[in-house]
Order: structure tokens, then C-alpha cells, then sequence
């Protein structure tokens, strides 16, 4: 790459200037399959996505969903559709543990939102994730299968797209049923990826990016695809599963590629070297990687250090591992560490009493008693803006902690379709984040959530959700739920604790069978897994005074009751 | 059932840490929440072990492991010898 990437009219115009003989994806199938396209088969792949979008009526404005498992074709559908001027979104492929039913009610909340022209499958989709009841009138089902448009000379019209117009839509939860459409245009991921390829310092030449993070999530779709497309490196990519399945293979994978990029939650930098055996460690080589950068979740310097500890003797440079804030939201990083830092990511300590019960940062000396310790994300990108302000609204200044208020001229336009969503989370050209953190010397701290959000390996997930499941069973008295998630540091990421009032408290002999139960109901709800369940007695739950629970001070009371929940250690998560 | 899959159970059991749970061949584990995804690399690794074979990636999904009975079955389908 040289120059300004701002110069190009849209993505599409960055993907063409890519030299084509260039690789672009390689998806690791498994160690004896990879699949790899260059540049210049890629694009003739995502233009005969293209044609066959047209013939199915696509349009400039038209929003195109698409599901299928990560893989090149999924990439070609998305710039396929992106290149009619149509306005992508990849939704997350259903997982098999979901019941269809709860699918096809999470799909038709999104899709009745979206109003998608198309819907893109892969030809293993399981039929009974979908029935015209959750697709709605106007929108079609398309199999990859049907895809096979001609490669005729017809070629498609110039993208009349300006920068202005919307590029795609990408989700900021996990779960579907209160998805909001992040809509950003091509002006926003074009000055995004300036500035990150900027604070990266990304090198066309000699840059690989590694990835298995999902493309509906932004790391996974902006940091290792749009911005490898953009700024023409290869990536190699794996399925998320794959990794979570075999974590090792990001080693394997980083070796034999020589990649020099990548992205990943902070539970990824404990769950490699714990589950990989330390036998098998010499077998690879680190020592290609710059920059391994923790986003997505809370940063730890435990994790991060425990990464280094461990393949420091395969290769991996002091000061490789950094750190960066980021959200759907701002199309993704709204900081990234100093990654000529060689110490990594700042580190202070500050006096645990004043933050706890001033939210006020006093920095102390490392090892005094009592002290708290965080992580820095790093600096604002150019064209990025912080504020912190206080629960009332009132500007905080350096040292305090407050939610992190976010401009840009990467930020997003609106919640699709979700006007009043969208008033909500921007006042006065302010996207207030609901993360709580501090500024201190010029770089961001991020400390805890003010909204009610689960992030689990990564994932964002909403109690409601996972609540609402919950009190579906018949024991459990309707409303009287709280999920929360509570940090295990065993995984470097937080488990889902919930916490239920059943009807009547002789049903608490049957705990384990009302256990067990619930249990099966989330998973087949949202695919995710409990990992505690407290059942409680009428009454238990600390209620608001509107009536509902209140979950911060349930949460208070849990951790009270149960101290072995209560794990968090010199480094704190403010709560 | 054999004393690889006895040895098996035990993990699994150790892993969810759930007083009071008991589970036999066919349990079903992922379907049922009992092991998430975070702890599937768990049984593959303790899978490799009693087998004394190498489970390649890329070749095992989630419901392979669905079962004590299948996580061994899946070793016998898909396991290669020990580099």
C-alpha cells in the first residue's frame, strides 16, 4: 500500500487497486487443505456474486444478509453485494445446539428490522433454521448453490457509490433477538482504516494478518478483512470453532505463514498456552509476529503476561503484545497502544480505597498494599475524541473514572431503521458508550461496563436474553432473574452466573433437576452455556423500586453470600 | 465400558465441577450446556491422551463430542497415530 487510503471514492475502488497477483484469503481448512485466492480471483469471484445478486433484483440501497459458515464465498457474497451498491450484513451461522424455533424467532426480529432484499445460505444450511415465516414478504432465500452466475463479459456498472453512502451493517451482540444494525458508510471504514493502518504502521509489503475471529463481530470483519482488503495484505484465516476446538493452531498457523498481525479477546492470551501442551511448544515459531493486540474484552495484563511468559522462548518479541479499544459502533479501534512500545501496553497502580469509593485514579507505587492496577488501551487515533462524564452528565476530567463518551469521523451513522435507539446512544454527535474508564496522561483506561452486558470470550451478550429463557420455565417465578457475568480467572473471561427465584421453596429439593433444565433452555435459546445457577427462594432477588430486579445489587448480594465467586485479585474490574 | 472411557467420565466430571451430577457413556454433554465451547479443547486433549492418538483439526465438530461413547468413536474415525 502507499498513500492515503481516503483517496478511494468507496471500498470498492481500495479493492481494485490491489495488485492482483497478490494473495489475498487463505482459509486453513485443516492441516492438509487451504484454500487461497489472490486478489484478482477474489474480485472475480465477488463480481460473479455480483451478477447473480442482480439477477435476483439487488439493488443500490438493498440490504443483503448473509449466513453462511466462514469461508472465501461468504467474503465474495458480502463484496459481491457491496459492489451493486447493496448494503451487506453477515448474521452468525446458527450453531448446532440452538433450537430452530428460537433461531427462526431471533431471525425474524432482525430481518423485520432490516428488510432484506436477499438472504444468502450455503448449500449445508439446515432447512429447518428457516421457514418463510422468518424471512417476511419482499425478501428472497438464495442457496450458495444458486450462485453460480455466468463469467460473461457483461461487465457491472461503475459503483456510483460516493463515500456517503452506506458500505454494510455490521451487529454489535452475539445474540439475535435485540441485535442493533450498526449502519456505516464507506467515508467511516475508509478514515477507520487510515487511521488504524496508521497506529499499526501497516507495511504492504511484508504485513499477514492472522485471523479466527467471526466475520460478523468487528475485529473479525473490519481489523482482518476490510482492512487487509484495503490495504492489500493477505490474511489466513480459520473458522472460530476450529480455534476454540484446537487453539494450538494459531500457533501452528502463525508459523507456517509467517503472519505478523493479529486481533484476538483477552481470553485468548491465557487459553493458548494453557491449552497447549508445553511439549508441544518448540514445534513452532513466534518470532514473525509485531503486533498480537488485545480488544474486545477488559485487558489484563495477567493474561497478556502469561502469553509472554510462555512463547518467549519460541520467538515472540517483548513489546508484541499491545492493547486497543474498540467497538462496532466507531466501525472499530477508537485507541490502539504504542506498538513501538517494547514494554507493551502501560501499566499503573493506583490506590484501591480512592477508586473504589471516589472512582478517582490516584497512581501509587507497583506492590503498595491495597493497590489496583490497570491496563492502558492506548492512544486516540487521529480524528478520534474522548470524554468522560460523570452518571449526571458532567464533564470529569483526567483521573477520573466515567463513561467513556466517544466522537469521530469514523462513527457510525444510526441503529438501522432504530431512530430512537439511535437518539439514545448519540447526544449531541456523542456516542456514549456505557463503558466506564478513565483518561490519564493521554491514554485510555478502560475499567467495567455501565451497561448490562456480558462479554464472554469476546462476545457480546445481553442478560435480557439469556433472563427472559430463564423464567420461561415453570418454576421459576416470572421476572425474578438476573444473568450477570462474573470474571473466571482460570479463562481469562467472564462466566454466566444466573441467579432465578423459583415459584415456591419446596421446589428447591429439586434443584439439580431445575438445574439441569435450565441449563438445556439457554443452550437451545442462544447457544450459549451457563456455567453456575443459583436457585434462590421467593423473595430473594433484590427488587428496584419499580418492581424489577435490580440487577447490580443482586449482583452485590450474590457475591456476598457466595465469596467463591468473588475472585477478582490485585487487578480490578470496576463493578 | 472400558477403563479409557471410566478415566474420561472422571475428567469430565472434574471439569464442570457440579456437586451432585453424575453422567454415564451417553450423557449428552454440549446439547445439554453442561461443557461450553471454551472447555471443548478439554476433552479433545484428554481424548488424545487415553487414545494415545493425535485428533487432527479441522476434522471435528462439536457434536462428535457430543457423548463419552462418541468422543471415542470420533478417535477411531479420525485419530492419527502420534507424530
Amino acid at each position: 500500500m502507499t498513500g492515503s487510503v481516503t483517496r478511494f471514492r468507496n471500498l470498492i475502488d481500495a479493492l481494485a487497486a490491489a495488485p492482483g497477483d497478490r494473495p489475498f484469503v487463505t482459509a486453513w481448512i485443516d492441516e492438509d487443505e487451504r484454500d487461497t485466492v489472490t486478489f484478482a480471483e477474489f474480485r472475480r469471484r465477488a463480481r460473479l456474486q455480483a451478477k447473480v445478486l442482480r439477477d435476483h433484483s439487488v439493488t443500490v440501497g438493498d440490504r443483503v444478509i448473509v449466513i453462511m459458515p466462514q469461508s472465501i464465498p461468504a467474503m465474495t457474497t458480502f463484496v459481491g453485494a457491496m459492489m451493486l451498491g447493496a448494503v451487506p450484513a453477515f448474521l452468525a451461522y446458527p450453531n448446532f445446539k440452538v433450537e430452530s424455533s428460537k433461531y427462526r424467532s431471533g431471525l425474524a426480529g432482525v430481518m423485520a428490522n432490516l428488510r432484506a432484499k436477499v438472504v444468502v445460505i450455503d448449500e449445508e444450511f439446515p432447512d429447518d433454521m428457516l421457514g418463510h415465516v422468518s424471512l417476511g414478504a419482499g425478501t428472497r432465500l438464495l442457496r450458495a448453490s444458486d450462485c453460480r452466475g455466468s463469467d460473461g463479459d457483461d461487465e457491472l456498472p461503475d459503483l456510483e457509490n460516493h463515500a456517503g453512502s452506506l458500505a454494510f451493517i455490521q451487529h454489535s451482540a452475539g445474540t439475535t433477538g435485540l441485535q442493533k444494525g450498526v449502519a456505516l458508510t464507506h467515508a467511516a471504514v475508509l478514515s477507520q482504516i487510515e487511521h488504524l493502518a496508521h497506529a499499526v504502521n501497516i507495511d504492504g509489503a511484508t504485513d499477514c494478518v492472522y485471523s479466527w475471529l467471526p466475520l460478523y463481530h468487528d475485529m473479525g470483519l473490519i481489523a482482518c478483512f476490510m482492512l487487509p482488503m484495503v490495504c492489500h495484505l493477505p490474511v489466513v484465516m480459520q473458522s472460530p470453532l476450529d480455534w476454540v476446538m484446537h487453539p494450538e493452531t494459531m500457533l501452528q498457523i502463525i508459523s507456517e505463514h509467517k503472519c505478523t498481525l493479529a486481533w484476538m479477546p483477552n481470553f485468548a492470551f491465557q487459553f493458548v498456552p494453557r491449552r497447549t501442551p508445553p511439549s508441544r511448544w518448540a514445534q513452532y515459531d513466534l518470532s514473525s509476529a509485531r503486533a498480537l493486540i488485545n480488544c474486545s474484552e477488559p485487558v489484563r495484563s495477567s493474561s497478556m503476561q502469561e502469553f509472554q511468559n510462555a512463547f518467549s522462548t519460541i520467538g515472540l518479541k517483548s513489546g508484541a503484545l499491545q492493547s486497543s479499544y474498540a467497538m462496532a459502533e466507531n466501525v472499530f479501534a477508537v485507541t490502539q497502544s504504542d506498538i513501538n512500545q517494547p514494554s507493551g501496553p502501560t501499566r499503573i497502580w493506583a490506590d484501591g480505597q480512592r477508586f473504589r469509593s471516589a472512582h478517582l485514579i490516584d497512581p501509587v507505587a507497583e506492590g503498595t498494599a491495597g493497590a489496583v492496577s490497570f491496563t492502558s488501551s492506548g492512544r486516540l487515533l487521529p480524528g478520534n475524541e474522548v470524554r468522560i462524564a460523570s452518571d449526571s452528565g458532567a464533564l470529569l476530567s483526567t483521573g477520573h473514572v466515567g463513561e467513556i463518551l466517544v466522537k469521530s469521523d469514523s462513527l457510525f451513522t444510526s441503529y438501522y431503521n432504530r431512530p430512537d435507539l439511535t437518539a439514545k446512544a448519540i447526544v449531541d454527535g456523542w456516542y456514549h458508550s456505557g463503558d466506564l474508564g478513565f483518561y490519564l496522561e493521554g491514554e485510555l483506561y478502560v475499567v467495567g461496563r455501565k451497561k448490562d452486558l456480558l462479554i464472554v470470550g469476546g462476545e457480546n451478550l445481553y442478560p435480557q436474553d439469556i433472563e427472559e429463557i430463564v423464567a420461561s420455565h415453570w418454576a421459576i417465578h416470572d421476572g425474578r432473574v438476573i444473568a450477570i457475568g462474573v470474571y473466571n480467572p482460570d479463562l481469562g473471561t467472564e462466566d454466566i452466573v444466573v441467579v432465578a427465584e423459583v415459584e415456591r421453596k419446596e421446589l428447591l429439593a429439586n434443584a439439580v433437576e431445575i438445574e439441569r433444565e435450565i441449563r438445556n433452555l439457554v443452550v437451545a435459546g442462544i447457544g450459549v452455556a451457563v456455567r453456575m445457577i443459583f436457585l434462590k427462594p421467593p423473595k430473594w432477588i433484590v427488587k428496584s423500586t419499580a418492581g424489577k430486579a435490580a440487577r447490580s445489587t443482586t449482583r452485590e448480594k450474590l457475591l456476598k453470600e457466595h465469596p467463591e465467586l468473588n475472585v477478582e485479585s490485585g487487578e480490578s474490574e470496576f463493578a | 465400558m472400558t477403563a479409557e472411557a471410566q478415566q474420561m467420565i472422571e475428567h469430565i466430571v472434574e471439569l464442570i465441577r457440579k456437586p451432585g451430577l453424575t453422567i454415564d457413556e451417553n450423557t449428552p454433554l454440549v446439547s445439554s450446556g453442561l461443557v461450553d465451547s471454551m472447555a471443548l479443547v478439554d476433552l479433545l486433549l484428554k481424548l488424545e491422551e487415553l487414545t494415545h492418538m493425535r485428533i487432527p483439526p479441522g476434522k471435528v465438530q462439536p457434536k462428535d463430542l457430543e457423548t463419552v461413547a462418541m468422543m471415542f468413536a470420533t478417535a477411531q474415525r479420525v485419530g492419527k497415530p502420534r507424530k
